[in-house]
């Protein structure tokens, strides 16, 4: 994952936040869900917004997919309730919810055509058939498959079905459309293709959307607001920015990018800034800003990769500064990670963009090299 | 001696063509040998000699002569016995592959939707009978059904009734036999195509709007077209012919043409008209065989293309 991608789509995202209406549109409150003693979902809390692309993301096992299907109505929380536009959808079954899902595999009808699959639900609203056409005709050309009409799913490549998919599932007009990894079948170049693609179709809607992913260039990419999951308990919630430049645990900061996590006590606790002694470093550590703690206390400051310098002399500054030895180099074309190896064992990974043609050259394996970073740039964590 | 070698391998019949042979010599010696011996048979004439039919060629001097006798075709139709033991076979054989699905689609489904263990041992008892010979199991059907049977004692001693039924050598009787002799071979196809089923097609039809039976009738149902086509066959197929369980469990006015078949051969011993009725027989089948392969084949184009 490259992390240099991160901060800017996280900058897109955050003017879209103005045009969100309605802060409480799909509520989850106090959701708890168990299978026989396992504890799968446990005490969430959510608010979406309306118009939002909200996306939910943790590696497998993490809760997700079962928050996704309470949302849905395929299964029933043990405890809690499921909000959406005022109404509680605790017991309702799955076809009476306002809600539609576009499923991870699709789950395309495969004895039907493409048009009867996104007629099918509207079909089940008893529409009259007039309407039908037209809306599937309407459905269709939003996600360009009106030349496809007649085939069936298996005459249609893995990114048509996810089109079609798309369309049934916004066909009812549902007041939230789930998305279970929805590039999950996908090759990575078509992939990033239909993040964007997906994300303008969504939004012209102004259709609110609950995803699920465990890719987290892909929630940063189409999410407004992300959920990072961790053992059935939501760990952070947040724009893209917020959760990878204001982690608010070591979780989700090395879940989200590249981290450099320095251990060490507060040492110097005033109203504008702290230090902190870290083992790890000969130098102290200076945070521009002060925190809710004491002096004494274990913190961590968590510094990412691309805001270290890597530089031959030493800088000026006295402190967020080590020296050490240049183990190994992965050179990424637009930038490289170098990784160093300080005295005291401790290795830092820190990106340099190549801004220069053959400015890599600059840098060699066992080179001496000193690192160095702002006040500003680390997060001091302390949980 | 190399090219010997050489010519050899180029001569005799490789692995492959061992594999597609076996198969191929059976049907040839247990199916074509035999339908032509009968379809032979059908166009002589019966004779009280050994064997009891006139040959149809003949080399008579310096003539080869040919002599076809439709005769046993006119007479099967002419004598409306005949004509009405195929539509009574055909009648029990839909009626009976009907009761079979009807019983059987509820026990695939619920088979299918099992967890793996638990399918392991349905499937098990739903073939465990077939262990047992055929002949045994139907006849043990005469035990149960008979007028001090099973069935008539247990009715008599909670004194539901003061009197027997006549179940067995009832047309009833023969359902029964059928039903059960056959509905392993319904629940078997039907079992493998619903095992199969995407239920997130279900999950995706719930979702859709469509109420649990809706998406029964609009999902399921029509992709397990192939399972109840498959099943439907063999039930179908050797019922129209069956012999054993009419002329056990049923009476005198069961009339099936296995039972016909079996009187002109053996009791008439008439055995041109008997191949004749043979002969007709499987031309009837060959109708509902020819719906059944046209579709399979089609089914496999859809998925190849």
């Amino acid at each position: 994952m490259s992390s240099e991608q991160q901060p800017s789509s996280a900058g897109s995202a955050a003017p879209r936040q103005e045009m969100l209406g309605a802060e409480n549109y799909v509520q989850l409150v106090d959701i708890r869900k168990e299978y026989d003693g396992f504890v799968a979902v446990d005490e969430v809390n959510l608010a979406i917004r309306k118009g939002e692309i909200f996306a939910l993301l943790g590696a497998s096992g993490c809760g997700k997919s079962t928050l996704l299907r309470v949302l849905a109505g395929f299964e029933q929380p043990t405890r809690g309730e499921v909000k959406v536009d005022g109404q509680r959808m605790n017991g309702q079954p799955p076809y009476r919810r306002p809600i539609n899902m576009m499923f991870q595999s699709y789950a395309l009808f495969p004895h039907m055509s493409v048009e009867q699959n996104v007629a099918f639900g509207l079909k089940q609203d008893g529409m009259p058939a007039a309407q039908i056409k037209q809306k599937v005709d309407e459905m269709l050309g939003l996600v360009q498959m009106g030349a496809y009409a007649k085939r069936r799913p298996h005459q249609l490549s893995g990114g048509q079905q996810q089109r079609v998919a798309l369309a049934r599932s916004l066909a009812k007009g549902p007041k939230l459309l789930l998305l279970d990894e929805p590039m999950g079948a996908l090759d990575k170049k078509l992939r990033s293709q239909m993040q964007l693609e997906l994300v303008n179709i969504i939004e012209r809607l102004g259709v609110t959307c609950a995803m699920v992913t465990h890719d987290q260039e892909e929630a940063m990419t189409m999410a407004h607001r992300i959920a990072i999951m961790d053992a059935g308990k939501i760990r952070q919630v947040g724009t893209p920015d917020e959760i990878y430049e204001q982690p608010n645990s070591r979780f989700t900061a090395g879940f989200i990018g590249q981290v450099n996590l320095f251990e060490g006590k507060i040492e110097d606790d005033e109203k504008d800034y702290i230090s902190i002694r870290s083992p790890d470093l000969p130098a102290p550590l200076y945070v521009g800003h002060g925190v809710t703690g004491y002096e004494g206390m274990e913190v961590a400051l968590a510094v990412r990769p691309e805001k270290i310098l890597i530089s031959k002399d030493e800088p000026e500054q006295p402190h967020n500064k080590a020296q050490g030895v240049i183990e190994e180099i992965a050179y990424l074309g637009s930038h490289s990670v170098y990784h160093v190896r300080l005295p005291s064992g401790k290795r830092v990974l820190a990106n340099m963009t190549n801004v220069r043609r053959w400015a890599s050259e600059s840098f060699t394996w066992n080179d001496q090299a000193w690192l160095s970073w702002g006040d500003q740039s680390g997060v001091v964590l302390t949980s | 001696m190399n090219a010997v070698i050489g010519w050899l391998r180029q001569r005799l019949p490789g692995p492959r063509w061992l594999v597609i042979g076996v198969p191929f010599l059976w049907m040839l010696l247990f199916f074509a040998v035999p339908f032509a011996i009968a379809l032979k048979i059908s166009f002589s004439q019966a004779l009280i000699a050994m064997p009891p039919y006139s040959p149809i060629v003949e080399w008579n001097d310096t003539a080869l002569t040919l002599k076809l006798s439709f005769n046993n075709y006119l007479y099967l139709i002419r004598d409306n016995v005949y004509v009405s033991a195929y539509l009574s076979s055909l009648g029990i054989a839909v009626v009976s592959t009907a009761i079979c699905l009807l019983i059987g689609y509820p026990m695939a489904y619920a088979i299918a939707r099992m967890s793996p263990a638990n399918r392991n041992i349905c499937l098990m008892l739903v073939i465990l009978p077939s262990w047992t010979s055929f002949l045994i199991r139907i006849y043990a059907w005469v035990g149960i059904l008979k007028n001090n049977g099973l069935i008539n004692n247990m009715l008599m001693g909670i004194g539901l009734i003061d009197e027997p039924l006549q179940i067995l050598h009832t047309p009833l009787a023969v359902y029964v036999g059928i039903v059960y002799a056959y509905l392993p071979f319904m629940i078997l196809p039907l079992y493998a195509n619903l095992v199969k089923l995407d239920h997130r097609l279900l999950e995706a039809a719930y979702d859709l709007g469509a109420k649990p039976w809706q998406a029964f009738i609009k999902i399921t149902l029509p992709l397990s077209r192939a399972g109840i086509i498959a099943g439907s066959m063999l039930v179908l197929i050797p019922v129209v012919g069956e012999f054993v369980i009419p002329e056990m469990l049923g009476g005198p006015d069961t009339l099936m043409i296995g039972k016909v078949l079996w009187g002109e051969f053996f009791n008439n011993r008439d055995w041109p008209v008997a191949s004749a009725v043979a002969i007709v027989m499987l031309a009837l089948l060959l109708i509902p065989i020819m719906i059944f392969h046209h579709h399979q084949s089609k089914e496999l184009e859809s998925k190849l293309s």
